[in-house]
């Protein structure tokens, strides 16, 4: 069919193409408790098209297409013809598609669907679990991916690589009281002991989250995020840089000028990789055929280089870029032992954290925090946090020490400071 | 005009029919789910402008269900070929054998679910619609949005951006067992606009949504909004902070919408019932609001973007009364999930796609309207504050937390608006101590369909939501 898709699209009348057929096999597996509760296959083909067409006033007009496996050559040529017609109707400043690049995708072996699903659902029984920690559910999702990306300047590029997801629920339990815990770990393939340390720090959790008391009403008050709920900071730095973003205003960010005013704390480094060990996002290509490289966003708090679609990267000028998938955020100068010091709220559970790529308001609500205070520490739950990055950028405090979650590599502890908490408990 | 049904469905059927014929001779239980939605999606801004015919819920494709020895397995396909049902079959039996050797190997043990029942049924459901979204006059519509957003640049030196998204989809979808044939096709729409300003170094964005059981014709509402939201994104630039606290609260019919969904929509999902996450399940029949709290869930209960005729489980689209007077009654639930717990299912079983496992998923949840007046109600608060405008929630049915991200909030001082606008707000609380603090409620009541729901951070479908004005005690920060 992609042949033939192909041929349509060149005799379309378009003045340019991009496509892209992704193909994946998935294995899903739902447990409640460690029984089965429910297996799934999906075998699916997905693809989807773009066309441009170069109008009279010398802008340049896209339309997008998803095209059912199951159309018929008829079906297809009618769908294209009407979206060639639509493309005339949107009309965008002109840019440049990607060109072919000297790059090739370094294929790895890649281990079996079945081996991957295999590894999880064993890695899955062999957790620490007591009678007052266990696992109440989880779901299991190993899929096998080929994507191949064409477009009419002749690029043609394939990459295949696993993509997994494994969704997990923890019970702490005493006496009557039961409490849970949300997790949601992404990666490539089934990382058996990364995935046993983190599940058993969220048993641990689970058993602290049972003896939290309402997390009492305080002024401003620093925050130490542990855990992957530090990524939202860290986007909200790559959205600055990105060039949608730039493009449209809603990041202020300037390559050439400093992300704050004034720096007190670390200056954040961050920089987009080819690939990072085991990440579900390693490719040699982007989505739309670029060539991923390494490259740094953003040095010592300064931004350096954009990243994005093609459209707005063109709009700036950004030749050598792309759309990044895999970041690394490097550690700041402090040790653990220098950012744990003096009165710090320690936030280990959020019901959802956010930051607003938009403005950097951060917002979420408590769910399991430690509360330090020199010897002291009290476990606390409820109540929330907000404030903006905008004020905390000019602090904020990082381990040199980095730990991974899935496609991001960060520091292993981050500091803000002066974060307004709103308590429960007088 | 109706909705006409999909040709293509059409031309499938006798080769489902014949494939679950085939494969009930394997099975206790065979179903299949074929769905084919077409639709499209706009999208306007100063800086680039985009269109495709993908939305939340466009798709093509299959999920054909099986059940043998108290195991469901199921199967997901983008094609089939109706002159070749016994190959299908042939297939699916080899999929899911696959599997389950993997799974036998590893020696794992199965939860037990009873046969589904298969009453017999028939419906073709083609419901009422001004346009198709197939047959839009894309051409036009993108012309007036792009007239709207240049018109609207003109009305505010604040403003980097007028964004508007319109989006239009057409859902047919087919189910069918032994016993069972369904058929139904809708159309729905969402629309939506969003100023962008800045002053300073101060970004806000505001957002206002049109929705509905409706065709493309719905976006012609969106000028309506223009004018309001640009007011608004104004206030959230000069907006302050709240100083966090206990409040007095009035929540618009979108704030009180939200409520409804995280706090007992998600809080009542039965399949949470069988796992024992939610407290609900020790909760039927007792108070968990005040006298003046009702509240209803289901696809029947109001017409929006999620009102089907039957869910993805072939089960008839239901209206359930989940809190009566402050007393809950009953959840919602999926069809697996009431076969566990020996209930009824309430047509609420849901799929973000032919992809994807169905769960217990909410449609439409709204509070029943009350008598009191808005004026009254802000006349009654010495210190507090009217809020408006939601941007996210999180549900938390194990523990009744909740989480509601608000876009504005309105002082109140001595029974009256000062004029002061406090922004983002942050209302967090346990749902009962909230609900149990609802003391007015207002005569009328809107419903929202313009979001989409996620089951923990995946699986996301439609829902609506929404309710009268609320006034409660909250905690804002």
């Amino acid at each position: 069919m992609l042949d033939t898709i192909i041929e349509l699209l060149k005799s379309s009348g378009a003045d340019a193409w991009e496509l892209t057929d992704t193909q994946t096999e998935r294995w899903e597996f739902y447990f409640i408790r460690h029984q089965l509760d429910q297996n799934r296959t999906v075998k699916t083909e997905h693809l989807s098209a773009r066309v441009y067409r170069k109008t009279e006033d010398g802008m340049l007009g896209s339309a997008s297409f998803e095209i059912a496996p199951s159309l018929s050559e008829a079906e297809l040529k009618q769908l294209i013809d009407a979206f060639v017609e639509n493309a005339g109707y949107v009309r965008n400043q002109p840019f440049e598609l990607n060109r072919p690049a000297a790059q090739t995708e370094e294929q790895e072996a890649l281990p079996s669907i079945e081996r991957i699903a295999q590894d999880f659902i064993e890695v899955m029984r062999q957790l620490p679990e007591t009678a007052g920690e266990d696992i109440n559910s989880y779901e299991i999702f190993t899929s096998l991916k080929t994507a191949r990306f064409l477009n009419s300047n002749g690029i043609d590029v394939t990459s295949v690589y696993p993509s997994s997801m494994i969704e997990v629920v923890v019970n702490a339990r005493k006496e009557a009281h039961e409490i849970e815990l949300y997790r949601m770990y992404e990666s490539g393939t089934c990382d058996r002991e990364g995935l046993k340390r983190e599940i058993t720090r969220v048993m641990h959790y689970g058993r602290d989250r049972l003896e939290a008391v309402s997390t009492p009403v305080m002024g401003p008050t620093a925050v130490l995020f542990s855990t992957d709920a530090c990524l939202e900071i860290y986007r909200y730095f790559a959205d600055g840089v990105n060039a949608e973003n730039i493009c449209r205003g809603v990041s202020q960010m300037k390559k050439g000028q400093p992300i704050a005013s004034e720096f007190s704390g670390d200056r954040i480094t961050l920089r987009t990789v080819r690939s990072l060990p085991n990440s579900s996002a390693n490719a040699a290509f982007d989505a739309e055929g670029a060539p991923v490289h390494d490259m740094t966003l953003i040095r010592e708090g300064i931004p350096m280089q954009y990243w994005g679609s093609e459209q707005y990267r063109s709009y700036l000028g950004e030749q050598d870029s792309f759309l990044a998938e895999n970041f690394i955020a490097e550690g700041g100068t402090c040790s653990e032992e220098q950012l744990r010091a003096g009165r710090y709220l320690e936030i280990v559970e959020f019901s959802d954290f956010q930051v607003s790529s938009l403005n950097g308001d951060i917002f979420g609500e408590i769910r399991l925090g430690y509360l330090h205070d020199g010897s002291r520490s009290m476990i606390v739950t409820g109540g929330s946090v907000s404030g903006s990055m905008a004020d905390f950028v000019k602090e904020m405090r990082m381990s040199s020490a980095q730990c991974q979650y899935d496609s991001w590599l960060v520091p292993a502890l981050t500091r803000l400071e002066n974060v307004r908490i709103t308590g429960i408990a007088g | 005009m109706k909705a006409p049904f999909s040709e293509y469905l059409k031309s499938l059927k006798p080769g489902l029919k014949q494939l679950v014929s085939i494969l009930s001779g394997h099975y206790e239980y065979v179903s299949v789910l074929a769905s084919d939605s077409a639709g499209f999606r706009i999208i306007i801004s100063q800086h680039a402008k985009s269109i495709s015919n993908q939305t939340l819920t466009t798709e093509r494709g299959i999920v054909i269900r099986v059940m043998k020895d108290g195991l469901y397995s199921e199967v997901s396909l983008d094609s089939f070929d109706p002159a070749r049902a016994e190959e299908a079959a042939a297939s699916v039996q080899k999929d899911i054998e696959q599997q389950i050797a993997m799974l036998k190997a590893s020696g794992t043990e199965v939860y037990h679910t009873g046969r589904l029942a298969d009453e017999p049924a028939e419906l073709f459901a083609e419901m009422e619609t001004v346009q198709l979204p197939e047959k839009a006059d894309l051409q036009s519509l993108i012309s007036d949005l792009t007239a709207l957003s240049n018109d609207a640049m003109k009305r505010s030196s604040d403003l980097i951006d007028f964004r508007i998204a319109a989006q239009s989809t057409h859902i047919c979808k087919l189910f069918l067992t032994a016993h069972r044939d369904l058929a139904e096709s809708y159309v729905y729409s969402e629309g939506a606009v969003a100023p962008i300003g800045v002053r300073g170094q101060r970004n806000e964005m505001s957002y206002q949504a049109v929705s509905g059981l409706a065709g493309p014709e719905l976006f012609a509402q969106l000028k309506d909004h223009a004018l309001e939201s640009i007011r608004i994104v104004e206030e959230l630039l000069s907006a302050d902070r709240i100083v966090p606290g206990e409040y007095d609260i009035i929540t618009s019919p979108e704030v009180s919408g939200l409520i409804a969904h995280e706090a007992f929509g998600h809080g009542v999902e039965m399949d949470m019932f069988v796992k024992n996450r939610a407290l609900g399940k020790e909760y039927i029949g007792r108070r968990v609001g005040s006298d003046r709290v009702t509240m209803h869930e289901g696809a029947r209960c109001a017409v929006n973007v999620t009102s089907y005729a039957f869910d993805d489980e072939g089960v008839m689209a239901g209206d359930v009364t989940e809190i009566d007077h402050g007393i809950l009654k009953t959840g919602i639930c999926d069809a697996l999930s009431a076969a566990r717990l020996g209930i009824q299912p309430t047509g609420n079983g849901k799929r973000e796609n032919f992809e994807h496992k169905a769960y217990t998923r909410m449609t439409n949840t709204i509070f029943d309207s009350g008598t009191d007046r808005l004026e009254d109600m802000i006349a009654s608060i010495q210190h507090g504050y009217l809020l408006r405008g939601m941007q996210s929630g999180m549900e938390d049915p194990k523990h009744w937390g909740i989480q509601c991200i608000i876009e504005r909030g309105y002082e109140i001082r001595d029974g009256k608006l000062t004029g002061k606008v406090v922004t983002p707000i942050v209302m967090t609380g346990y749902v009962p101590d909230l609900l149990g603090s609802v003391s007015m409620v207002s005569g009328d009541r809107e419903v929202f369909g313009s979001g989409a729901c996620g089951k923990g951070h995946k699986e996301w479908v439609k829902v609506a939501d929404g309710g009268p004005y609320l006034k409660a005690k909250a905690r804002l920060g």
